[in-house]
């Protein structure tokens, strides 16, 4: 079989002693970013882009450990949610519905138990079925032509205001603000400047690490600092074990969140939050009447934490076979990347097998780690808790300033790191989402660019963006994806 | 408060229209492709500025006030001054500086917040500046 040999192959890369202790610190690095709030995936992988081309990483290796950041995250977030009923990742929110009275019953370690087993079994199931998808899908998409693209990425940016918990409205103006941000600098195509207001250092445009880091780490933590901390430790010991009867009986809501989590994923636009969301209404749903959810049922806790794995996958998969991120985290990936000179796309996985066949292998390894790190030495991780704010986020910002600082040499970045830090303060206090303007921003030239190239083609003739069936479709995918908020019924 | 929604619906519009304005002026100097540099930047202006307009039009629940008040903009000066003291002082004076200040301002004691600061800008300036071989401003400081 062709996935095996190409698999076999992917293992000899992530197998390679180096590869391996990457995955390794990635998947601890994860694990721990995902404990503290206020660091999240995003900003940790924005952050650690310049380390790994200061050390000169190869691009397998750095996508190895970045992609074990990332996916190691997904683990941390439910030991915040369980313990003091806060979310560690805001795709942890559900966790804390039943995670957290579990613990207060002295349950937390069987909480913490089969939350870790549902991350497991949902990134596994997952990154299986990656191996098999990802090869055609990037088959599929050899053919697109760039007004194909242009309706791929159009409906990628739809699905945002379909799936945001807020007002669609919200959605689309951030993802517009996104986009426009992207247009900032020289014009490729001509030469043209713009929207660089006179200033020389926008002439190269905004810097992808400075908008990430000033969104999500710097805005996060003038949200921090503004309210009091207050919550209290849940005891983690004591309590019965998790008994063997309990993970049977949780596992038929497990592979149900598995499901959704990675459709869900799949589908660009839509993130981890929406899949957890999602997978513990539908657990409420089918179990509610003989369920307990809400004051510690076990399924509630397996299933939004096996729905978030499994999108976290899931989000991969666009992002590597078609180079459209499906998320503001894969999006920072597929920017790391492109800062290698590596394409994501059709074509990675003919061009580049070592990359994206070393990536999936590792991803293997990586959650079996991740399961050995999380059940044993899940109090280690706990523990990170107890380091007080003070000592914390000094250093965290501290290092952000360093990595923006490090990447550019100017003080300018800085100062735009500040803005865009205050700005993401302030859009997260009034229910403005902020994936939509980092998606906006990778996927803003991206489909500019494929627009040109269409009406080139055509030699300006609109009616070649209707031209093929693949983009009838995903017009009217797009079409319907931009009406559904309209006509939802209305939430109070 | 739904003042928020509306003023940022409002400043929405400005951007979408000072941006598409912008976006229009733009002079070609060849036609290298059928489209060219402005359709499409001024095309999402004013979808930004529609998207204000429904914001302003229909406002939704708005801007929680914060528990701290006076933090959040002490914090931003913070920053601020770190910004522009960087190159003068260096990163090390500099990034001192500013995390003691930011640890007081999440709840430290001062001697606490002073060791903070002076830990954190030493293991950075060694991490960036010898083990990663990333140069960064060294200021007045004989480094």
């Amino acid at each position: 079989m062709d996935v095996f040999a190409a698999l076999g192959g992917g293992f000899g890369v992530a197998l390679q002693p180096g590869n391996l202790l990457l995955a390794f610190i990635g998947c601890i690095l994860g694990t721990a970013i995902g404990v503290l709030p206020g660091i999240g995936p995003l900003n940790a992988i924005a952050l650690l882009l310049p380390f790994c081309l200061a050390l000169r990483l190869p691009p397998e290796s750095a996508l190895i450990l970045l992609a074990a950041v990332y996916y190691g995250s997904g683990y941390g977030g439910r030991i915040t949610a369980i313990l003091l009923n806060m979310p560690g990742e805001p795709s942890a929110v559900l966790t804390t519905l039943d995670g957290h009275p579990l613990a207060k019953q002295g349950r937390g370690s069987a909480a913490l138990a089969i939350s870790g087993i549902g991350s497991f079994v949902g990134a596994t199931l997952s990154v299986i079925a990656m191996t098999f998808l990802s090869v055609p899908l990037a088959k599929l998409a050899v053919a697109f032509s760039p007004a194909d693209y242009v309706a791929l990425i159009a409906f990628a940016l739809s699905l945002l205001g379909a799936v945001s918990d807020g007002p669609a409205v919200k959605a689309w103006a951030a993802g517009c603000l996104g986009l426009l941000l992207a247009m900032v600098g020289v014009d490729s195509g001509t030469g043209v400047e713009r929207f660089t207001l006179g200033s020389l250092e926008l002439l190269g445009g905004i810097d992808f690490t400075v908008l990430a880091i000033g969104l999500f780490a710097i805005g996060e933590i003038l949200l921090l600092i503004e309210t009091r901390l207050r919550s209290e430790a849940a005891k983690l010991g004591g309590g019965k074990k998790l008994s063997l009867r309990e993970v049977i009986f949780c596992t038929p809501a497990m592979l149900r969140a598995t499901g959704i989590g990675f459709v869900i994923g799949v589908l660009p636009g839509a993130g981890a939050s929406v899949a957890s969301a999602l997978s513990y209404t539908a657990e409420k749903r089918l179990n509610g009447a003989q369920g307990k959810f809400g004051q510690g049922d076990l399924r509630g806790v397996a299933a939004p934490e096996t729905a978030d794995n499994a999108a976290q996958i899931g989000n991969l998969v666009p992002m590597l076979s078609l180079g459209i991120p499906g998320s503001g985290t894969t999006a920072v990936l597929l920017g790391a990347l492109l800062m290698y000179n590596i394409t994501p796309g059709p074509l990675l996985f003919e061009q580049r097998p070592d990359v994206a066949w070393g990536l999936i292998a590792s991803m293997y390894i990586g959650n079996a780690m991740l399961l050995l790190l999380n059940l044993p030495l899940v109090g280690v991780f706990a523990r990170l808790l107890t380091v007080p704010a003070w000592v914390l986020y000094p250093g965290v910002l501290a290092l952000s300033f360093a990595g923006v600082y490090a990447a550019s040499n100017s003080a300018f970045d800085l100062l735009l790191a500040i803005g865009f830090g205050v700005m993401g303060w302030l859009f997260r206090k009034m229910a403005i989402p902020l994936v939509p303007i980092v998606l906006g921003f990778v996927l803003g030239r991206m489909l500019e660019d494929n627009l040109r190239r269409a009406m080139s083609l055509s030699d300006g003739d609109a009616w070649a963006l209707l031209g093929s069936p693949i983009c009838l479709i995903l017009w009217a995918m797009t079409a319907a994806a931009l009406l559904w908020p309209l006509l939802r019924p209305r939430r109070v | 408060m739904i003042a928020a929604d509306r003023i940022l619906g409002a400043a929405l519009i400005a951007l979408g229209a000072v941006s598409a304005y912008a976006a229009m002026q733009l002079e070609v100097p060849f036609a290298a492709d059928p489209l060219g540099p402005s359709p499409f930047p001024t095309a999402i202006a004013m979808l930004l500025a529609l998207c204000g307009l429904g914001m302003l039009l229909r406002p939704t629940d708005g801007f929680s006030p914060p528990e701290r008040r006076i933090a959040p903009p002490l914090l931003v000066l913070a920053m601020l001054g770190y910004a522009l003291l960087m190159l003068p002082l260096g990163f090390m004076l500099a990034t001192a500086l500013m995390a003691t200040t930011v640890a007081l301002l999440f709840g430290a004691r001062p001697p606490a917040a002073l060791l903070v600061g002076i830990t954190t800008a030493i293991t950075l300036w060694l991490l960036f500046d010898k083990l990663l071989d990333l140069p960064l401003p060294k200021g007045i400081l004989p480094l």
